[in-house]
This record gives C-alpha cells, sequence and structure tokens, in this order.
C-alpha cells in the first residue's frame, strides 16, 4: 500500500497516461481535453480533498483563463507564453476575491455561495458582450506558434498540453507534500485546532483558492485553443458541475485520482454523448451510485481492490501489519 | 409610473422567490440537508402544470394537483433515496442531488422535448386591471395575494400548530423527539415532501408568467440560494424579505439594464456578505 500512495509513483502514472493517451484514443482533441480536465480537476481536488472545500465556482477560474485567451490572442496578438502567464494572474486574483468572499461562512452555506458567485460570473460575462461576445463567445482563438515550433496541428498541440500538464502537476504534487500543503491538510481535519495551534486558517484556505484558481484558468485558456472559441459555456455552472462531479468520481484523496475522474468522465461522456443525447440521465444516476457505494471514487476502488489483492497473495503474518496501515489511509477521508 | 408597475411585478416575483426559499430553508432546518434538487421540483411544478393545462384541465385544477404531485414525488424520493444518505458527509447529500436533479432535467427533456412552452393566464384572470393610468395584469396581482396568504398560513402552521411544534422539535433533536413517541422518520419525509412542494408550487404559479423550459430549474436553484444568503437561513421573515427584495432588484433593472438585471441580484447578494455575513436577519 506504501507505494500506491507515493506521490512519485503518482507523477509516473500520470506521466504514463500522458505517453499512453495517443496510443490509445483517435481523436487529439479529446486526448487534450482529459489532460486540460486533469489539470482544472486537481486544482478542484486541492480544494475538496487538500483543504475540505467544496467549491461550486471552478467554472468562473476556467471560463476567466478561457476568455483571457480568446482576447488577448484575437484581439491584441499577445505571445502565447505571457498570454498563459495573465490568465494564471488573473485566474489567482479572481480566486481569491471569491475565495475570501466564500469562506465567511462555512459548511453548506460556503458551497451555496460557491453557487451563487459561479452564477455571479456567469452573467457579468453575459452582460458584458462587448467584452466576451455573449451567446456567442470569441471565435478564431488560434493554437500557438513559439520560437518556430508550430502547434497549430492538434497533436501537435496534444504534446504543448502535456509539457504544460506534467510541469503544473510535478509543482501541484511538491505542493501537497509540503509543509503548505500538510498545514491544508490539518485545516480539513481539525479546522479548530488548526487554529488554535496557531495557523492563520483563512489566509491559508485563500491561499489554497489562489492556486486552485490559478490552475484551472490554465486550463481553461489551454482548453480555448484547443476547439479555437472562448464559449459562455466555459464560465456556466455546468462547467464548474462537471469539474466538481469529475473530482468525486476519481477520488479526493490525491492528485492522481484527479486525472483518472477526469479521463473516466471525458471518455464516458465521448462515448455515451454519440450513442444517446440524453445520456446525462445516466450521470445523474452515476453520482448516486457513487455516493452510495464507491464514496472513495475511482481511487478508493483501486486501493480496495490492491490490497485485497496483496493480502490474498501473500498469506503471511506480514498481511496482518498491512491491514491496519491501509485503515489509517482510509480514515481521514471517511 | 413605469416603476410601480416594475416594483409590482418584482413584489409578484419575490413571493414566489419567497416560497422557493422557505422551502429549501425548511428541509435544511429539519435535515441538514441543502437539496440541490429543488429547482429541478419547481421544474417538475411548472411542466406538470403545463401538461395538465395542454390536456384541457383548467388551471384552478392543474396549479394545486402539480403541486401536490411534486410533494407526493418529493416524499417518495425521500423515502426510497435520501433517508439512507442522512448520515454521509454533506459532499454526499450534494451530490445525490446533483444527480436527482440531472435526472429531473434529462427526463422533462425526454418527455417534453427541449424547446418549452406557454401556459395562458387562467380564465376569470386573464384580463388587466386599470387604476387611472395604472394598467396591471390580473393573474400577477393574484400571484401576490395568494402568496401572502400562503404565507400568513404557513408561518401559523410552522409557529402556531401542533405539528410545527414537532417539526421545530425534530430539527433542534431528532433523536429526543423520537424519544417522546414521535415517528421522526415520517416526519422527516414529509417535510421533505413539504419544503419541495413549495418549490412545485412555485413552479407551477410562475409558468403563466414565465413560460417552461428545461433549465428554469436551474436558475431557480441559483436564486432560492442567494435569497437563503441575503435573508439568513431559517428565518422566516429574512426570506420574504430578501425574496422581495430580489424580485424587485431584479424587476426594476430588468427595465434599466435588461441584460445586467440578474447580474444585478448577484452583485448585490456579493455586497449583503460583505456587508453581514450572516444574511440580514440570520440568526447563527
Amino acid at each position: 500500500m506504501k507505494t500506491i500512495n507515493n506521490p512519485i509513483f503518482h507523477f509516473f502514472l500520470a506521466a504514463l497516461t500522458v505517453v499512453c493517451l495517443p496510443l490509445f484514443l483517435r481523436s487529439g482533441v479529446l486526448a487534450s481535453e482529459i489532460l486540460i480536465f486533469g489539470l482544472a480537476v486537481a486544482a478542484c481536488n486541492l480544494l475538496l480533498g487538500f483543504t475540505g472545500l467544496l467549491s461550486f465556482g471552478q467554472g468562473i477560474f476556467f471560463g476567466v483563463g478561457s476568455y483571457v485567451a480568446g482576447i488577448l490572442l484575437t484581439r491584441y496578438q499577445i505571445p502565447v507564453p505571457l498570454m498563459l502567464l495573465l490568465s494564471v494572474v488573473l485566474g489567482a486574483l479572481i480566486a481569491v476575491a471569491v475565495g475570501w468572499l466564500s469562506i465567511r461562512r462555512q459548511g453548506v452555506y460556503f458551497v451555496m455561495l460557491t453557487l451563487a458567485f459561479s452564477q455571479f460570473f456567469f452573467f457579468l460575462a453575459y452582460s458584458f458582450s462587448g467584452l466576451t461576445g455573449g451567446d456567442n463567445g470569441i471565435l478564431d482563438v488560434p493554437r500557438p506558434v513559439i520560437a518556430g515550433f508550430d502547434f497549430t496541428n492538434l497533436w501537435s498541440y496534444y504534446w504543448f498540453v502535456a509539457v504544460i500538464f506534467l510541469a503544473v502537476f510535478a509543482l501541484m504534487l511538491r505542493t501537497t507534500q509540503s509543509t503548505f500543503g500538510r498545514t491544508l491538510s490539518a485545516i480539513r481535519e481539525n479546522e479548530a485546532r488548526a487554529s488554535a495551534v496557531g495557523f492563520p486558517v483563512r489566509a491559508f484556505k485563500i491561499a489554497a483558492f489562489a492556486i486552485s484558481g490559478a490552475v484551472t484558468a490554465l486550463a481553461g485558456a489551454l482548453h480555448a485553443m484547443l476547439i479555437g472559441v472562448a464559449p459562455l459555456s466555459s464560465i456556466e455552472y455546468h462547467t464548474s458541475e462537471i469539474i466538481l462531479i469529475m473530482t468525486i468520481i476519481g477520488g479526493s484523496g490525491n492528485l492522481f485520482a484527479s486525472l483518472l475522474g477526469a479521463g473516466t468522465y471525458m471518455l464516458l461522456a465521448d462515448v455515451l454523448s454519440t450513442i444517446w443525447p440524453r445520456w446525462l440521465l445516466l450521470l445523474g444516476v452515476a453520482l448516486i451510485v457513487v455516493a452510495l457505494f464507491m464514496q472513495r471514487g475511482l481511487w478508493g476502488l483501486i486501493e480496495t481492490l490492491v490490497s485485497h489483492i496483496t493480502a490474498t497473495s501473500k498469506r503471511t503474518p506480514n498481511a496482518a501489519t498491512e491491514r491496519p496501515l491501509h485503515r489509517q489511509a482510509d480514515g481521514g477521508k471517511a | 409610473m413605469t416603476y410601480l408597475f416594475q416594483i409590482f411585478n418584482g413584489i409578484g416575483i419575490g413571493m414566489l422567490y419567497f416560497l422557493l426559499a422557505v422551502g429549501l430553508s425548511v428541509i435544511f432546518g429539519l435535515l441538514q440537508f441543502v437539496n440541490f434538487a429543488h429547482g429541478a421540483f419547481y421544474l417538475l411544478g411548472a411542466y406538470f402544470t403545463y401538461d395538465l393545462v395542454e390536456r384541457g384541465y383548467s388551471f384552478w385544477v392543474a396549479m394545486p394537483l402539480a403541486a401536490i404531485m411534486v410533494m407526493a414525488l418529493a416524499a417518495l424520493t425521500e423515502i426510497v433515496l435520501l433517508r439512507r444518505i442522512y448520515k454521509l458527509p454533506h459532499t454526499f447529500h450534494i451530490l445525490v442531488t446533483v444527480g436527482l436533479a440531472l435526472i429531473i432535467q434529462e427526463m422533462t427533456i425526454i418527455v417534453w422535448g427541449p424547446l418549452g412552452g406557454n401556459v395562458p393566464p387562467p380564465e376569470g384572470l386573464n384580463g388587466v386591471i386599470i387604476v387611472g393610468d395604472f394598467i396591471y395584469p390580473e393573474y400577477r396581482l393574484f400571484v401576490i395575494a395568494f402568496t401572502a396568504v400562503l404565507a400568513v398560513g404557513l408561518w401559523w402552521v410552522l409557529e402556531g400548530t401542533r405539528i410545527g411544534a414537532i417539526v421545530r422539535a425534530g430539527s433542534e433533536s431528532s433523536e429526543n423527539t423520537a424519544l417522546l413517541g414521535y415517528n421522526t422518520l415520517r416526519i422527516n419525509s414529509a417535510v421533505f415532501g413539504l419544503g419541495a412542494g413549495l418549490a412545485g408550487l412555485a413552479g407551477a404559479l410562475a409558468a403563466p408568467i414565465r413560460g417552461v423550459e428545461p433549465f428554469m430549474g436551474l436558475e431557480a436553484l441559483g436564486i432560492a440560494f442567494v435569497v437563503v444568503v441575503i435573508g439568513g437561513m431559517g428565518s422566516y421573515t429574512g426570506a420574504l424579505l430578501a425574496g422581495i427584495l430580489v424580485g424587485v432588484t431584479q424587476s426594476v433593472m430588468a427595465s434599466l439594464w435588461p441584460e445586467g438585471a440578474r447580474l444585478m441580484i448577484y452583485l448585490g447578494m456579493a455586497l449583503v456578505i460583505v456587508a453581514m455575513p450572516r444574511g440580514l436577519l440570520g440568526r447563527a
């Protein structure tokens, strides 16, 4: 069990996924979307899994990133690296504002506030159609050409996304392992105690929001370049909803689980939506099943399977010591 | 004079928001459970009314029947599904009710199509009232009067009757209420049915005003949250005040800056949160 909870192993799995996606998928769009949403979901997980904040507002940051890409690339010809940097900064700033206001309330009130703010930003984008293109969004967002490297082709763009994905994923893994990340977990486990020990809990929560917003906005900008549009739907409630759903389906214990959740959701959506336009009905049923029977998500399922296999393969006294370790790992998230 | 019209409109819409928010609040108060499917029950109320009126029933039959159907359906959902998840952390309450909302929304599209439709104002109330140079649709006046009577009735039931006392006791301590010999399981189902039924009734009343379409549920959910956040969860007068405030803001802004009307609602909420984190009349 120790290996499968090791962050280096998680990075290895993520890298393996990045290499394997082009081998199994024919659509470069789908493969890139899995990585892009992988980032957004990992960012959501940083709030939900590591800090204990269930945010229904992740679509705000995704949409902001998407609009930054759309506006800066089509109207001002700003170089792509600078544009990505600006989207990250703006995403972080807006996340600080949303976080600062939302953490004034706790528990379910907090969740309701994040949802209300996601509506606020949706209507903001809708009302200022001069800036955002309103219902039509911003069309003809180009894919990048950087220093002579042409990423306009779908698969070459995939590798552009893949490099950014792995770099950010590694950074996020380091963040969760750092003292900062441990403190976030302490806040999740027992906020009153973390506060009593002397941690400025609110500042930590806002910082978690800032990181989450920055990464999600980056994902949004990458997505706008991928599909060539910065649509109104990027900032809609539905985007917040699917990011959250992918997070919970994957499992909120670690960051690779987020890529797992994003991948599973995108693949299922791709298959089911071609078969049946009303496939969201099945998604609704799936959510209820996850809540009733699979509360630790897909990653939890894998952990259980692995522990069963190791427990049956070596029926030695070792297996007995292995069990409590596993429980401990679970105890936190139950 | 134009503002008077907008303000009246706003009060009418606001009373519907109040019904939505009180339903949400009652469910939360007893079950400690945020119902993300609340908008979906509002959607169902509207579509049941639409369907019954299309089949030739009078609105006066369709409207209460739709509310009762939503109530029964919600109580059934509570018995079959929701009572199994109260003990889980609230992440899973949200997951299950979001799932439920998706199922209801997609079923609505399967049954009635993606386009929506209109419900004509009921017979007897399809005219206008003229006072001086003030002209106002009769149906909207009826909505204001009807919901006002309902609000008083509901307040009396919750605060002044034995049933209300049992419900309030249940929200203080479910265990102690059960020890006194009350069937708390049955009370839970009934209260969930009542709360969702109020959303259904709001939907039924809204149908002749705004028509029906499959995504009206989500909009209603967002608004109900705003009203609850502004008014303060668990505060009856807070919900009334906030509901009317939100309705009037939306309605007046709609004549000044149509695209930004709903934006102003959410902006207002942000301002209230900055100034008074507990809402206008929130207790805890």
